[in-house]
């Protein structure tokens, strides 16, 4: 009987809608995030995308997400009789109660676990796709699909399906279910949260986080790629555990389940029943107003009542049935949580503007309307027949279109209404967060009104495949096809918005510049699509099926009868207003622009590498003095580009040939002059030329070189909308305008698999350490140290902006027009901006300080000027002179988050550090940090310049790192250092699992991020700890003496690695910087135990167990012990290091102890009680698990 | 007055549905008799516009109803064999939406016409409770009330006591007899007391084709004197079948009666037996199958 309650619900939860719906849901949201960036679950990351570590994130996560589905399932179980009245049939059969409730249970379980089978399917089916570069895969192993699913989801889903089963008994009802589910995912982030942070309770954590997710975590965090891509967690153990105790709640929540659930139909409670007494009493009052003769019906003037009557019933149906509350639960669950946590840097929040937020509402929540339209639009044609009730409104005198236009407007007012609930959500998060500038207008215009339109047009479609399809099922597999053909032609490069249906230009956001890169683009493509979709409408209207035995051909039949109806003139203008903006847009897209699709790009760029790569390294003047002229018209997003340069030949031989290259697409060449020289080959499609001098061009010998370029988008392009000369917010360097000498590797493809695909070597790695030829070239693009005169006109509410001392600034006309000029050798890499700023300036020691800032970004400006003026003193005392009297911070447009350093000039996107909100002291004070480490490169870039061979960033990148926390040390103080070690050490320690190529020592780091910048920067605040602030710092400086303005040979790591060598004063520290800069050295540094016992003197003696350990690891991460012996800290305290109230005052002890490998113990006397005990408790080592170095002492 | 003039409808699979059906059907309630798949629905359906015939016409007061479905049913009220109901939606809202879709496009004259009909399909007092938790009864006298807004001309109602009790059928017949004789109502039904109760005329449609039409108390007049019944014993009824042509049996107390048609007394325990409208349906029917099985054989 059990089983036959259980085949009888699951067969009947088949053919429940919210079965098919969060099936389709789950499969899309995860083969988006498997196959595309667009769509993110978790935290993504470096490890393949099948391998059993994603496995395990997607699926767990997913769990958590899903008890939205199965509430659905089981709480209907408990509701769906009581509703149907069909649950005293059945509960008079001789059924027991535990068959009846248990098999029904059961069947409801099943079908969610069915439903979540999607999920890994979908992982699997996403690792197929041919677009995917098969670097980001691993072998799809069954046994890693069946662990995620049948040990970390199914325990998950039996525990939420049990618990809200429970919960459905007591309630009765879907909504006291759902009430139930939000109470439960509150609590649960409750208990993230309080966990998350404290390394206390990791393990506590791991064992009572129900879904898994924090045992898996706590097993596998120090994993390295390789593990993760090979090694599914050990399950007998934490995760056991784990397990059986949720499955044991899972238990506890079904008895009382059955304990609660009353067979007999249970009498209303009396409160329930004097609610309806009284409802009843109400309605009883009223009296039916009866007339004699019943109103006759105004056909004619029912039209605008029909239209509303019946738009507002078809989406009343939408709103209250149940899969669209669990669409728009789940859709915003996940946003909300986006909006909380997303939006960080270093941890720390941003303030949730609403361009920003925009952005993560479109990433976490815009799937949930393309799955209503999809859905409903299935749902809409094929409602009334499936109710029975087409005859009934089929036999009524409303005209044919009143079935079509309010069902479609139906579609059109559920997606702005799920869109606007969306943004409600978003509103509130704001609050929530402490931000009131609420900016309903953009909210509106740049995600509400786009998106409806564009989600309408893919209702329509829905609605037309539907009114096609012999029943919804089949139209159903049909969108999905168009779905997934859609993902497939994009990533194909296939992807002109004019034959992708539905598919716009992409419109990346900004405060400062709106939505102006290309907004009119998407918004022709809006009405084009949108035209056609009226056009799907029109004919979905004609093929409609009204009546019972109507045929497709029959209704083909009426088709010439009715092209003379109106429909037929709204489908002739629709036509014509298709036709137009298409021609319109192909204009723009492919005449006025050039449409180049990706692949053909990439082809391109191969070309370029073949034809061109091997000039690389052939000797090449280099530029002495450049003087521009460059014209910005913001509104016509035009650019003229003037130049004059004189180059020297600094080679130590004749030159024969000068190479002339521009890298950038965008860039249209005028003219080049070359002194002395005819063009021999021009290569116009790559812009390149090869001239010859007519004499050849001898040693020292000084020759000049002249350009005419321009850059300008002229209406729009289908992709690749110019994102750098913008209405408000240039942003150009002179690698987007200007030429440049010889060949370089800047802008080749790197791509790994595409490089592959093009026949081209997977990388193109810089030259070995030893090659001392390598030491001509320097690593930015070989550029070479010039003076610049630089003049930059725009509009003139514009400011414009250019590396380089201001000598002039005026507004002639409608121009502003600002010259710049180099008192100091700088790069040859100048940036230019403009825009409409509003400047914040300060003057410290011969030093003028500015900000330039969008107006309502005003958050951080003071902080920057603090940053930026405390890094110069720092900088200026230890490291000698800084170079310009001016310093410069311009924010630019967030089309791409960075901060770059040019010539006492910092451009920074809005989306970093502008909006950072760095109120609460708990979290990193990025902006001081970012700042400094820009300014650091004034000295280690601007100054010193290091060659293009392995190690070439340390110099560099590791340099301004060390140099922004010494800022940061000392505006902080050294007992608050702890956070952005951490920090650094947990990147590099996540991002090594990242690693394609091979992990390599920071001497011949090759432009390696996680090394050059995370793990740079422990490794440089341990030596300056070890070796003294005091004489780190004049070795230093002596380095940058060395080399300042100084080309070829350029600075090397080794010139590094022997100044920190020349500091050791033992073997102790001789050996500490061979292993942090010549070797990978990871450590394990641990304290075991420790009791405190008070001395009769009233002193306290802390007897402290430490454990250590080294390793050595090769490029792999293979790992091999070795022999530790090293002087590291123990600290002991009265607050845990790192929280964010912790400083110096909480420090009772820290000294070095010679500590060696293995278990050792020491003593401590202290006069106060220490709470905690560290050993290297400021986190200053690569530790391979840092949360263990401190522990609470036993009192 | 309706019209329709060799009404003949196959569907796509080949089944014959109607076959030449001519009809004049005028004012009063018209009752459509016949057995389960006799094409009753089919050509309520047909009336109602919702499908289209192969061929013939239907004219109804003047208008091709072929040509100008529309402006039939600006003056139709159409009850379904079988409707189903929105989930979640009350039969007040429900009553309204229909109002609206009929054509009544002022609030006040909604709420009359709904309050109206609720109040007279005595559906008042469970305005505000969900269709889809109606008994069959309700539904039906819902459904009545939706066929009722806007005052239809022509009224269709299709097999409507199917599975009512007798209470629920009664008071549901009362209603149809209410509505008054200045409209034309076809109640298309297999139960011949349905009609013997309130019809003025009617038609019997069997395998598609009309058998027989006219005033019941002519039918039944026409069968006077050629009904004869028996009471046997029911191991008797197989030899009765072959003897005689036998329209129909009824058991009463144990006992089997059965009816058959001659035109001459058969003796052999027959007594003449008062027809009704009953034997009227059984022997055209009977007919039917006859003349089927000798076109069989």
């Amino acid at each position: 009987m059990f089983l036959k309650v259980f085949a009888f619900e699951l067969r009947y939860q088949l053919r429940n809608p919210v079965f098919w719906v969060v099936s389709v849901l789950f499969f899309l949201l995860t083969f988006g995030a498997a196959t595309s960036s667009n769509i993110q679950i978790g935290g993504g990351g470096n490890v393949h995308a099948n391998s059993p570590a994603a496995l395990a994130e997607t699926l767990i996560i997913l769990t958590i997400f899903f008890m939205f589905v199965t509430t659905a399932f089981v709480a209907n179980v408990i509701v769906r009789d009581d509703e149907s009245g069909f649950g005293p049939m059945v509960r008079s059969t001789r059924i027991s109660k535990f068959d009846y409730l248990m098999g029904r249970f059961g069947g409801a379980f099943a079908i969610s676990a069915v439903a979540f089978l999607t999920v890994p399917f979908a992982v699997w089916f996403g690792s197929l796709m041919p677009w995917i570069d098969p670097e980001t895969l691993g072998p799809n192993r069954l046994s890693h699909y069946l662990y995620a699913y049948f040990l970390l989801a199914l325990p998950g889903i039996f525990l939420t399906a049990s618990l809200f089963f429970a919960v459905a008994t007591v309630t009765r009802t879907m909504m006291g279910s759902y009430i139930g589910v939000v109470v439960f995912l509150v609590l649960y982030l409750i208990f993230g949260a309080l966990t998350e942070f404290d390394p206390d309770l990791l393990l506590f954590s791991a064992y009572a986080e129900p879904f898994g997710g924090a045992a898996y975590e706590y097993l596998t965090r120090y994993w390295t790629a390789s593990e993760s891509n090979t090694q599914m967690a050990p399950f007998f153990g934490i995760l056991m555990i784990n397990r059986l105790i949720w499955f044991g709640v899972s238990l506890l929540a079904l008895a009382l389940a059955y304990h609660r659930y009353q067979f007999a139909e249970r009498g209303m409670s009396s409160r329930q029943v004097k609610k309806q007494q009284r409802s009843a009493a109400k309605l009883a009052q009223q009296a039916p107003v009866v007339v004699d003769a019943l109103p006759a019906p105004t056909a004619k003037g029912a039209a605008w009542s029909r239209l509303l009557a019946r738009t507002r019933f078809e989406m009343q149906q939408v709103f209250r049935s149940p899969a669209f509350l669990i669409l728009m639960l789940v859709g915003l669950f996940n946003s909300v949580a986006a909006l909380f946590f997303v939006n960080q840097a270093y941890g720390t929040p941003t303030y949730p503007r609403t361009f920003y937020v925009i952005d993560i509402l479109q990433g976490s929540f815009a799937i949930i309307p393309v799955i209503i339209a999809i859905f409903y639009g299935g749902e809409l044609v094929w409602r009334d027949r499936e109710r029975k009730m087409h005859e009934l409104i089929d036999a009524t005198p409303i005209p044919n279109w009143a079935f079509m236009v309010p069902k479609s407007f139906a579609v059109v007012g559920v997606l702005f209404s799920a869109l606007m609930i969306s943004v409600i959500a978003a509103i509130v998060v704001q609050t929530l967060r402490g931000y009131g500038d609420y900016e309903l207008g953009k909210y509106l215009a740049w995600y509400v009104l786009p998106l409806t339109v564009e989600f309408a047009q893919l209702g329509i479609l829905a609605v037309f495949v539907q009114a096609l399809s012999p029943n919804k099922y089949v139209g159903w597999a049909l969108m999905m096809l168009y779905l997934v053909a859609i993902i497939t032609f994009s990533a194909l490069d296939l992807d002109h918005p004019l034959y992708l249906f539905g598919q716009g230009i992409n419109v990346p956001l900004s405060d400062i510049n709106g939505t102006a890169v290309s907004s009119a683009g998407a918004w022709w493509v809006r009405l084009y699509w949108g035209a056609f979709s009226i056009v799907l409408a029109v004919a979905a209207h004609w093929l409609w099926r009204r009546g019972t035995a109507v045929t497709l051909r029959g209704s083909l039949r009426q088709v010439p009868k009715r092209l003379r109806s109106a429909s037929g003139v709204v489908l002739l203008a629709a036509t014509a207003m298709f036709v137009g903006s298409g021609f319109y847009i192909y204009q723009n897209t492919n005449v006025l622009n050039a449409y180049v699709p990706g692949d053909e790009l990439e082809e391109r760029l191969a070309e370029y590498e073949k034809k061109y790569l091997q000039y690389e390294s052939l000797k090449q003047p280099s530029f002495t003095d450049i003087t521009l002229k460059l014209d910005i018209y913001p509104d016509e997003r035009r650019f003229l580009a003037e130049g004059a340069a004189q180059m020297i030949n600094d080679t130590g031989a004749p030159v024969e040939t000068l190479h002339v290259r521009f890298d950038d697409t965008n860039v249209q060449v005028e003219s080049v002059e070359v002194q002395g020289a005819t063009l021999e080959m021009h290569d116009e499609a790559m812009k390149y030329r090869i001239y010859r001098f007519d004499a050849a061009m001898q040693p020292g010998e000084v020759r000049a070189l002249t350009f005419r370029s321009k850059r300008e988008q002229n209406g729009f392009r289908a992709t690749g909308n110019d994102t750098r000369l913008v209405h408000n917010g240039t942003f150009l360097n002179n690698g987007e305008f200007a030429p440049a000498l010889g060949m370089s590797r800047s802008g080749l493809l790197t791509d790994r698999a595409t490089r592959r695909k093009y026949d081209l070597p997977a990388e193109l790695r810089p030259p070995k350490l030893e090659d001392t030829s390598a030491r001509e070239r320097n690593y930015v693009g070989n550029l070479d140290w010039v003076m610049s005169d630089i003049t930059v006109s725009t509009a003139a509410d514009q400011t414009p902006i250019a590396p380089g001392s201001r000598v002039s600034d005026e507004v002639v006309g409608d121009r502003r027009i600002a010259r710049f000029v180099s008192q100091s050798p700088i790069l040859g890499f100048f940036s230019v901006q403009s825009a409409t700023y509003a400047v914040a300036e300060r003057s410290d020691d011969g030093v003028d300080f500015a900000v330039y800032y969008h107006e309502p970004h005003d958050y951080n400006v003071e902080a920057m000027l603090n940053a930026a003026i405390e890094s110069l003193r720092y900088f200026k005392q230890h490291f000698g002179p800084y170079q310009f009297d001016y310093a410069r911070i311009i924010e630019f447009p967030g089309y791409a988050s960075f901060a770059q350093a040019f010539a006492g000039t910092v451009p920074y996107s809005e989306r970093i550090g502008f909006i950072a909100n760095t109120t609460d002291p708990a979290d990193i004070d990025y902006v001081t940090y970012v700042t400094a480490h820009e300014f650091g490169h004034q000295y280690w870039a601007h100054q010193l310049i290091s060659a293009d061979q392995q190690g070439g960033t340390l110099l560099v990148e590791t340099m301004a790192q060390y140099s922004a926390l010494m800022v940061m040390k000392s505006l902080y103080g050294e007992d608050k250092i702890r956070r952005f070690l951490k920090y650094e050490l947990d990147r590099y320690l996540n991002s090594r699992g990242s690693e394609a190529i091979e992990e390599l020592p920071l001497n011949r780091v090759e432009d390696q991020g996680y090394i050059h910048y995370r793990k740079g920067a422990v490794v440089m605040y341990l030596l300056q700890d070890r070796l003294g602030e005091a004489r780190v710092n004049p070795m230093l400086a002596a380095l940058l003496d060395r080399y300042r303005f100084k080309s070829q040979p350029y600075a090397s790591s080794t010139d590094l690695v022997e100044g920190f060598k020349s500091l050791a004063r033992n073997e102790k520290e001789r050996q500490l910087v061979v292993d942090l800069l010549q070797k990978i050295t990871l450590y394990d540094l641990q304290v075991r135990s420790a009791s405190v016992r008070e001395t009769a003197a009233g002193d306290f003696e802390t007897t402290i167990t430490v454990e250590a350990a080294k390793f050595y690891a090769d490029g792999e991460g293979r790992e091999t012990t070795t022999e530790l012996d090293d002087d590291i800290d123990i600290g002991m305290f009265t607050a845990r290091p790192g929280l964010a109230e912790f400083d110096a005052a909480d420090v009772l002890h820290m000294q070095r102890y010679a500590i060696r490998s293995g278990s050792q113990e020491i003593v401590i006397l202290t006069d106060e009680r220490p709470d905690y005990v560290g050993i290297d408790p400021y986190n200053k080592y690569i530790d391979r698990n840092s949360d263990d170095n401190i522990l609470g002492v036993d009192q | 007055m309706l019209t329709l003039n060799g009404v003949t409808h196959v569907y796509p699979n080949g089944t014959q549905a109607l076959s030449d059906v001519t009809l004049t059907i005028p004012k009063g309630m018209f009752g459509l008799l016949g057995p389960n798949g006799a094409g009753k629905s089919t050509l309520m359906r047909t009336i109602a516009t919702l499908q289209t015939p192969t061929a013939g016409q239907i004219t109804f007061d003047g208008i091709d109803v072929l040509q100008e479905p529309e402006k039939l049913r600006e003056r139709l009220g159409y009850l379904p064999q079988d409707f189903g109901v929105y989930p979640r939606v009350n039969a007040y809202d429900m009553l309204d939406h229909m109002a609206v879709l009929k054509g009544i496009a002022s609030k006040s004259d909604r709420k009359a016409t709904v309050e109206t009909l609720l109040n007279q399909v005595n559906l008042w007092d469970v305005r505000k409770k969900a269709i889809a938790g109606f008994s069959g009864g309700m539904r039906q006298r819902f459904g009545v009330a939706q066929a009722l807004i806007g005052n239809p001309e022509l009224i269709i109602v299709d097999e409507p006591t199917a599975g009512l009790d007798p209470e629920e059928r009664n008071r549901f017949l009362n209603l149809l007899a209410e509505i008054g004789e200045n409209v034309v109502i076809i109640l298309s039904t297999h139960i011949v007391d349905d009609v013997a109760d309130l019809c003025p005329r009617m038609a019997v449609l069997a395998a598609g084709r009309l058998q027989l039409e006219g005033a019941p108390n002519d039918l039944i007049a026409g069968t006077r004197g050629r009904i004869w019944s028996k009471t046997i014993a029911r191991e008797d009824l197989p030899k009765h079948r072959e003897q005689y042509e036998v329209i129909s049996t009824r058991l009463i107390a144990g006992a089997t009666i059965i009816h058959i048609m001659s035109e001459s007394d058969p003796g052999d325990g027959f007594e003449s037996a008062s027809g009704g409208l009953e034997d009227v349906y059984f022997s055209t029917l009977s007919t039917l199958r006859r003349g089927n099985a000798q076109q069989a054989a």
